[in-house]
């Protein structure tokens, strides 16, 4: 057997997803809102359905609903809609209990953009 | 006409013998050239199809198998789409016959990927191999996805982890007719429900094995095959479509939308209906994604019912994995496609080597392949007596 390591230090350079990058690191929710017609995508779509690819940042609450939730050897995670976005995404549920079915982003620390789901203070349990 | 004149697979699993995938891809081939009749100078194209150089620990890897197959000269590349990779390399050929460039074309699938690297290395590289900017920085893996995307089908058709241990029970016996099947098993549905949680519903058994291994096909013009190999079964309708690689992203996340646009297309290119086909091999990394795709290839209107009538079972109205599938004859990522039209070949032409060979084989199979979580989907109609 021959036996090679392979060290890699990737640059990832985020390209036209910078400024929600740079957001996810803060633990905040800035979604891609289509000029054409409105439609919010977090995370961001470049191209929206209707086939414009002329969007507007827009910040959101960062509050999330629990649409499906999976839990094992892999972890927590869960399909979310957060709180005013059209389209779904997937994060790290940190900290919930079966009945918590509300959250909202927080901080991932380190550097890079994980998105993280606490469960939202004093959110009612379902 | 395409015709598929020659086919072969290593045997799948962790190979530990110190042979690497060139000796596999080279395995395949020339056992596969041999079926053909054909000589290694009548090939004048090579389409390779491997899932990752991390894998391989090679970039271009079809200029290095070229060399190793004598086929130097011919046309060679290396095509990849995820775990479609093999499948779209099976298109690329048969579209390269098809416009005349090519008249025979050998397709070859590799990946060594159990041996070369550890399991956790491997599960971080499918990590990548959805959108490594999203899903991959918030650390979802394959399973996690496939998991949130079967618990809406699920949900929706009322299944539950008895039909997740049917699934997983039949393929694991159907691999143990096949003595190149990775892992052929005899599971009891309470080892599968006591097997670990890897993402929920997802346990331990309903997951497809890492595997090493290389499949083979030899594509003809079918006026241009030796006249022994003319009546080969033919390749009689290719799919292809695409869906958002984001399952959030998705309007319907349950759904695998690309797969039933790539067999409508493959339908109707072969003028054919789900219906005619008379056997199929299914991408199935999980036992749910196995039903996920029953259906969206359009072979039930009522999983649950047909499930219980053993529609999918040997014998059964369909005949799903016969050769295991993934989750039992194996899961070596470029191999995988090539493998699917290699086993459907086969078993049309009455040769394959599984004690589930079809006494009476059926006209159509269907090899059906797809990458992401059914993100990049690809299917493939052979025919045969035509
Ligand atoms: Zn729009």
């Amino acid at each position: 057997m021959i036996k090679r390591e392979l060290p890699l230090e990737y640059r990832l350079a985020p390209g036209w997803l910078t400024p929600w990058i740079e957001s996810v690191v803060r633990g905040e929710t800035l979604a891609r809102s289509c000029r054409a017609c409105g439609r919010i995508s977090f995370v961001p779509e470049r191209v929206c359905e209707c086939g414009c690819a002329e969007g507007i940042w827009k910040s959101l609450p960062g509050t999330a609903t629990v649409i499906r939730r999976t839990f094992g050897a892999d972890g927590s995670f869960g399909l979310v809609r957060f709180d005013y976005a059209d389209t779904c995404t997937v994060v790290e549920l940190d900290g919930f209990e079966l009945g918590n079915r509300r959250g909202k982003l927080v901080p991932p620390g380190g550097h890079l953009p994980k998105l993280i789901l606490q469960p939202e203070f004093g959110a009612a349990s379902a | 006409m395409v015709s598929v004149i020659g086919a072969s697979l290593t045997e799948f699993g962790r190979r530990k013998d110190g042979s690497s995938f060139r000796d596999w891809a080279a395995d395949a081939f020339e056992s596969a050239l041999s079926m053909s009749g054909l000589e290694r100078s009548d090939i004048d194209l090579l389409a390779c199809s491997s899932e990752s150089d991390f894998f391989t620990f090679q970039l271009n890897p079809a200029s290095v198998i070229a060399g190793d197959l004598g086929l130097t000269g011919a046309a060679s590349m290396r095509v990849e789409g995820g775990g479609a990779s093999g499948q779209l390399a099976v298109h690329s050929a048969v579209n390269a016959i098809r416009s005349g460039q090519a008249k025979r074309a050998a397709v070859v699938g590799f990946d060594p990927s159990a041996s070369q690297l550890s399991a956790a290395a491997v599960k971080e590289l499918y990590c990548l191999s959805f959108d490594a900017w999203t899903d991959g920085m918030t650390g979802t893996s394959s399973t996690v996805l496939y998991a949130l995307s079967f618990q809406f089908f699920m949900e929706t058709r009322g299944l539950d982890e008895r039909h997740l241990a049917q699934v997983t029970i039949q393929n694991r016996d159907n691999a143990l007719s096949n003595a190149k099947a990775h892992l052929g098993r005899r599971h009891s549905a309470q080892e599968i429900y006591a097997s670990p949680i890897i993402a929920s519903p997802y346990r331990r058994l309903h997951c497809s094995p890492l595997s090493d291994g290389a499949a083979a096909i030899i594509l003809s013009e079918r006026n241009s095959a030796p006249n022994q190999r003319r009546n080969a079964p033919r390749i009689v309708g290719i799919g292809a479509s695409s869906d958002k690689p984001r399952l959030g992203a998705r309007n319907a996340p349950g759904e695998f939308r690309s797969k039933t646009a790539a067999m409508k297309i493959a339908c109707a290119s072969a003028g054919l209906t789900p219906a005619d086909i008379g056997l199929a091999e299914i991408y199935d990394a999980y036992a749910g994604a196995q039903l996920q795709a029953i259906e969206a290839l359009g072979f039930t209107d009522d999983i649950i019912c047909d499930l219980e009538r053993d529609a999918f079972r040997p014998g059964g109205r369909l005949p799903v994995n016969l050769s295991g599938g993934l989750m039992g004859q194996g899961a070596p990522a470029g191999a995988i496609g090539v493998g699917q039209t290699a086993n459907c070949a086969l078993f049309l032409e009455g040769l394959h080597y599984s004690e589930l060979q079809p006494a009476s084989p059926p006209k159509y199979a269907l090899a059906d392949t797809h990458g992401g979580v059914c993100t990049t989907s690809a299917v493939t109609i052979l025919g045969v007596g035509l």
